[in-house]
């Protein structure tokens, strides 16, 4: 996968958000008193549940709009949704599912280098912009992938993308980039 | 001046006199241009002899404040509201940019930066305050000045991320590529706030090496510049005997305690802290360090690898550990007694036997057969051991002992043996299962897409993989229920509280009547004015806006209130306009609608008849597409406003006026018209049609063509309201329609932008039968 290197990169999914909807109108109260793990905030309007296997966080809000976040992949935020789904048609509601779709994909990279920021910034404006006195990463953000990387110093890097394919493809864009700018490592004896 | 060819003899010598304004050849002498527009500065003499330059200053803000002239009303007061932001802006960057202690030049910029943001539309949704503040930092960034965002940040008292993200947008959009900070812009700036006195300079120089050989050992990057400077700073004044502690380093450079303390660790780990003060004035050591975060990274790498390794051993050992348990234990098997003797001839007898239940018994299915063959077998044994033991009564007490306790590990040998195959047969089918299983799921998996595709549109839930049971478990029974029903009402009793009152209070006001549902996002609707005069509808009007300060608002109102002046400043303009009118031909007529019946029109129409008089009204049909209908000849232009206020003798007067003029052959008479529909004229068409522009002639001859503003005279005024955009777009259109069997008698009048809420336009229709108009204003005056 990656062109100028022997090992392969890790690329660690963190986070998968979906969102689906269940097409007819839930009782907010009726799953907060009947449900395990689940957190009601009546002043915003949701209610926050909370799935073991997969591991998952769903915002339910009254409409049937419902956000799953805390997947570790596309499958398993599928899984975690019909899970939730089914839990809601065991209360008794109507509920149908309907308009999956995964929204945002987080993963994390680890660069076998350290990064000369400024330089990056340097070589890559206006797409890579960098401000140490707000966020201690530089962000590079690729339009036509919809994705944004955040490079740190340490030559670790994280990803957000609307899919996983996305996510793949912008770390092997910035690649090549990295490599440039990389810090040449000296070994110290003292750590 | 344009080299031109002079026309007489084609010459291109043209002399050019400024001071006379001339151009002419000087081949032939023949005059080209008189009167040239100069653009010289001219110069006055005032009194006192004192000669000053004729002219004004223009704003460089903008054409603004010069009144423009000949273009449209709506762009003027566009912009006027550009030029007020650009102008608050301005004073805001002015402002901000003095307590930051920028100079002019400065201010310029940032005020140019925040002119090409809102060209850009870029303001929207963001507070002016913020905006600026990143302009102006912007600027510091570009020119490099020792301004932090956190002294933005502090003036404005915003939180530093949100002035930072506004700043890194707008830095975006601009395509501003601010150049990275450098913390050795911001020493020379803490260390006069830290008071070195006569040795500032010199503390600040070392502070530079030091923040230099930071860099250079990757300390900086992903910093906060200002912790480096902190640090730099306070080891600098050290190295020169100067007492600042931690804290009044932390009150200048704004970071934490932590922070510093951390950077001073960190700068104590690179070699160069190795060196002394003399030593390190005069050396620059070359070798680089890793950055302290990648070292600590690599160190909590290293960690791990340790963990795995002792975790590697410990299960290596334990591996060697359950060997030998496993030795010992078949060790201990062995050294179980056997069965020795006749055990062994009935372990052998039995064999054949049970090899046949065995083989019977490997297929797991027959059970039942199993059974059947398990107690022929029991039988058969217990018969041979009766044998045995009947034929060994006598002397054999003992054996028939040891062949109970023979069969009965026997039976249970064989039965355990019988068992173990079942078993084995489970166990086999196990990995069967699993594989079966897997085999589910890779099936889903590929098929998963394609019935999930048509679930999705069908919106059925797909229950694969979802196992049933696990899912109760997420739902609390019925007693847990009630638990948590009544721990969460008395947790959030006050919410409660708060949404029953709501209730009962919405309740109230819906039964007076009175309820108002929140508005959750209006949409701006210009609602249009229902009036039942002109007055009140110019009323509700300026109520609604205040268009411009340069309507002289009064006369607005006095217009319908007898204004004599108005009406007599329009008067002879109308006058004017009548004698070209009765002359044009084919000018259809058409009568006006109104949304409401008119209430009160005596009072309106005395007030109009001063203004009425014997006028004649023109009325013009609005465009030439819907024009031309049977009407031919009809010179009857001209309506009679009738001073009285009875509707009936106006509409009678106008139908005398129809019937006056020359009518095309059809005289089908309208059947179908109801009264109910058919609105009467009122004293607001009466004052609508005061206001009706005269034919295009007119309003090209008066000087305030052209002008829009209602400037403070009251004919110019009326001029201006009637007036549209040009005068060729406004027509008044009185017209005549049909719509399935009713004759609706129509007004449009489109009024210029200061009538706004007067306005409505209908449709024409497409033919006109003209006897039908007559006969159905001879109808209401029948019945008015």
């Amino acid at each position: 996968m990656d062109s100028s290197n022997d090992e392969a990169l890790d690329i660690i999914i963190t986070n998968v958000v979906a969102t689906f909807r269940t097409r007819c109108h839930l009782n907010l109260r009726t799953i907060a008193l009947e449900g395990t793990n689940v957190i009601y905030k009546p002043e915003v309007g949701k209610v926050l549940m909370k799935l073991r296997k997969p591991k998952i966080t769903a915002s339910i809000w009254s409409s049937g709009k419902i956000i799953c976040t805390g997947a570790t992949s596309e499958d398993d935020a599928k899984l975690g949704a019909r899970r939730l789904a089914r839990v809601l048609q065991k209360l008794g509601f109507k509920v149908r599912f309907s308009a999956f779709k995964v929204v945002n994909v987080l993963a994390v990279c680890s660069m076998p280098f350290a990064i000369h920021l400024i330089d990056f910034t340097k070589n890559n404006r206006p797409i890579a912009s960098y401000e140490p006195e707000l966020h201690p990463a530089a962000t590079y953000r690729i339009k036509h992938l919809k994705a944004t990387i955040q490079v740190f110093s340490t030559g670790s890097i994280t990803v957000t993308g609307p899919n996983v394919q996305n996510v793949a493809t912008a770390v092997e864009q910035v690649y090549p980039l990295l490599f440039e700018v990389q810090k040449p490592l000296k070994k110290k004896e003292k750590s | 001046m344009s080299s031109r060819v002079c026309r007489t003899c084609g010459g291109s010598d043209i002399d050019v006199d400024q001071a006379r304004g001339s151009a002419v050849c000087t081949s032939c002498g023949s005059v080209l241009e008189d009167n040239i527009i100069v653009s010289e500065v001219q110069f006055v003499e005032g009194s006192g002899g004192v000669s000053s330059a004729v002219g004004q200053f223009v704003s460089a803000d903008g054409p603004v404040k010069a009144p423009l002239l000949g273009s449209g009303f709506h762009t003027s007061v566009g912009k006027e509201s550009r030029a007020q932001t650009l102008q608050g802006g301005k004073r805001q960057i002015q402002q901000l940019g003095s307590q930051l202690q920028l100079n002019q030049h400065c201010l310029d910029t940032a005020f140019n930066f925040f002119k090409m943001v809102v060209s850009k539309h870029l303001t929207r949704g963001r507070k002016t305050e913020h905006v600026i503040a990143a302009c102006l930092y912007l600027v510091c960034r570009t020119e490099g000045t020792p301004h932090m965002l956190l002294d933005l940040s502090d003036l404005l008292q915003v939180n530093v991320y949100i002035l930072g993200k506004t700043f890194l947008l707008l830095a975006r959009e601009l395509c501003i590529n601010a150049p990275a900070i450098d913390p050795c812009l911001y020493i020379p700036r803490f260390a006069h706030m830290l008071e070195f006195g006569v040795k500032t300079h010199e503390v600040s120089m070392t502070a530079l090496r030091l923040v230099q050989r930071m860099k250079r050992d990757w300390m900086h990057t992903g910093r906060r510049p200002s912790g480096l400077c902190g640090a730099a700073l306070l080891v600098a004044a050290r190295m020169h005997k100067f007492r600042r502690t931690v804290k009044d380093v932390i009150s200048v450079v704004k970071v934490c305690q932590t922070t510093l303390r951390k950077r001073l660790t960190e700068f104590e780990d690179t070699p160069t802290s190795q060196l002394t003060i003399d030593e390190f004035m005069k050396v620059d050591l070359e070798q680089e360090c890793d950055p302290p975060s990648f070292i600590a990274a690599q160190h909590k790498a290293k960690m791990q690898q340790l963990e795995q390794e002792l975790a590697r051993k410990l299960d290596d050992v334990e591996g060697e550990i359950s060997c030998y348990k496993d030795e010992i234990e078949t060790e201990l098997e062995k050294s179980r007694p056997k069965l020795r003797g006749i055990y062994a001839a009935y372990a052998k007898e039995i064999d054949p036997e049970e090899a046949e239940v065995l083989s019977s018994t490997s297929d797991p299915e027959e059970q039942e057969v199993e059974d059947d063959e398990l107690q022929a077998a029991t039988q058969h044994l217990t018969q041979d051991f009766l044998c045995q033991v009947i034929q060994e009564e006598e002397g054999r007490g003992k054996k028939t002992d040891d062949n109970e306790v023979e069969a009965g590990p026997d039976m249970e040998g064989a039965g355990s043996q019988r068992q173990a195959a079942p078993l084995a047969a489970i166990l086999g089918k196990l990995p069967s299962a699993a594989s079966l299983g897997l085999q589910q799921t890779l099936d889903e998996s590929e098929t998963g897409e394609k019935p999930d595709d048509e679930q999705s549109e069908g919106g059925e839930l797909d229950l694969d993989g979802i196992d049933d049971q696990e899912i109760d478990k997420y739902i609390l029974n019925e007693k847990e229920v009630q638990v948590k029903t009544e721990l969460w009402m008395k947790q959030n009793a006050d919410y409660l509280k708060e949404q029953k009152e709501k209730e009962e209070r919405i309740k109230k006001e819906k039964e007076q009547g009175t309820y108002k549902e929140k508005p959750k996002k209006s949409k701006k609707k210009k609602e249009q004015i229902q009036a039942s005069t002109a007055g009140e509808a110019i009323e509700r009007m300026l109520e609604k806006k205040k268009i411009s300060s340069k309507i002289n608002y009064d006369v607005l109102r006095d217009l319908n209130r007898g204004g004599t002046g108005s009406g007599g400043g329009s008067s002879p303009s109308r006058a004017s306009s009548d004698p070209p009118n009765t002359n044009t031909t084919a000018r259809k007529r058409l009568n006006r609608r109104r949304r409401k019946k008119a209430n009160d029109t005596n009072r309106d129409l005395a007030a109009n008849a001063s203004i009425m008089g014997k006028r004649v009204r023109l009325l013009i049909s609005s465009t030439s597409k819907r024009k031309k209908t049977a009407v031919q000849g009809g010179c009857w232009t001209l309506l009679t406003m009738p001073a009285t206020p009875a509707l009936s003798i106006m509409s009678s007067s106008l139908s005398s006026v129809l019937l006056s003029a020359t009518v095309t052959s059809e005289s089908s008479f309208m059947p179908t018209t109801e009264p109910a529909r058919l609105i009467s004229l009122s004293s607001l068409e009466v004052s609508f049609l005061d206001m009706l522009p005269p034919p295009p002639a007119h309003h090209s001859v008066e000087e305030d063509a052209g002008n829009h503003r209602l400037i403070k005279h009251p004919e110019q005024f009326a001029a201006d309201v009637e007036r549209p955009q040009s005068p060729k777009e406004v027509q008044p259109a009185l017209c005549l329609f049909r719509t399935g069997g009713w004759c609706v008698l129509t007004s449009a009048v489109y009024y210029p932008a200061t009538a706004r809420g007067i306005c409505m336009i209908a449709q024409p229709p497409p033919q006109l039968p003209l006897a039908e108009l007559v006969a159905v204003l001879v109808w209401t005056s029948q019945t008015q």
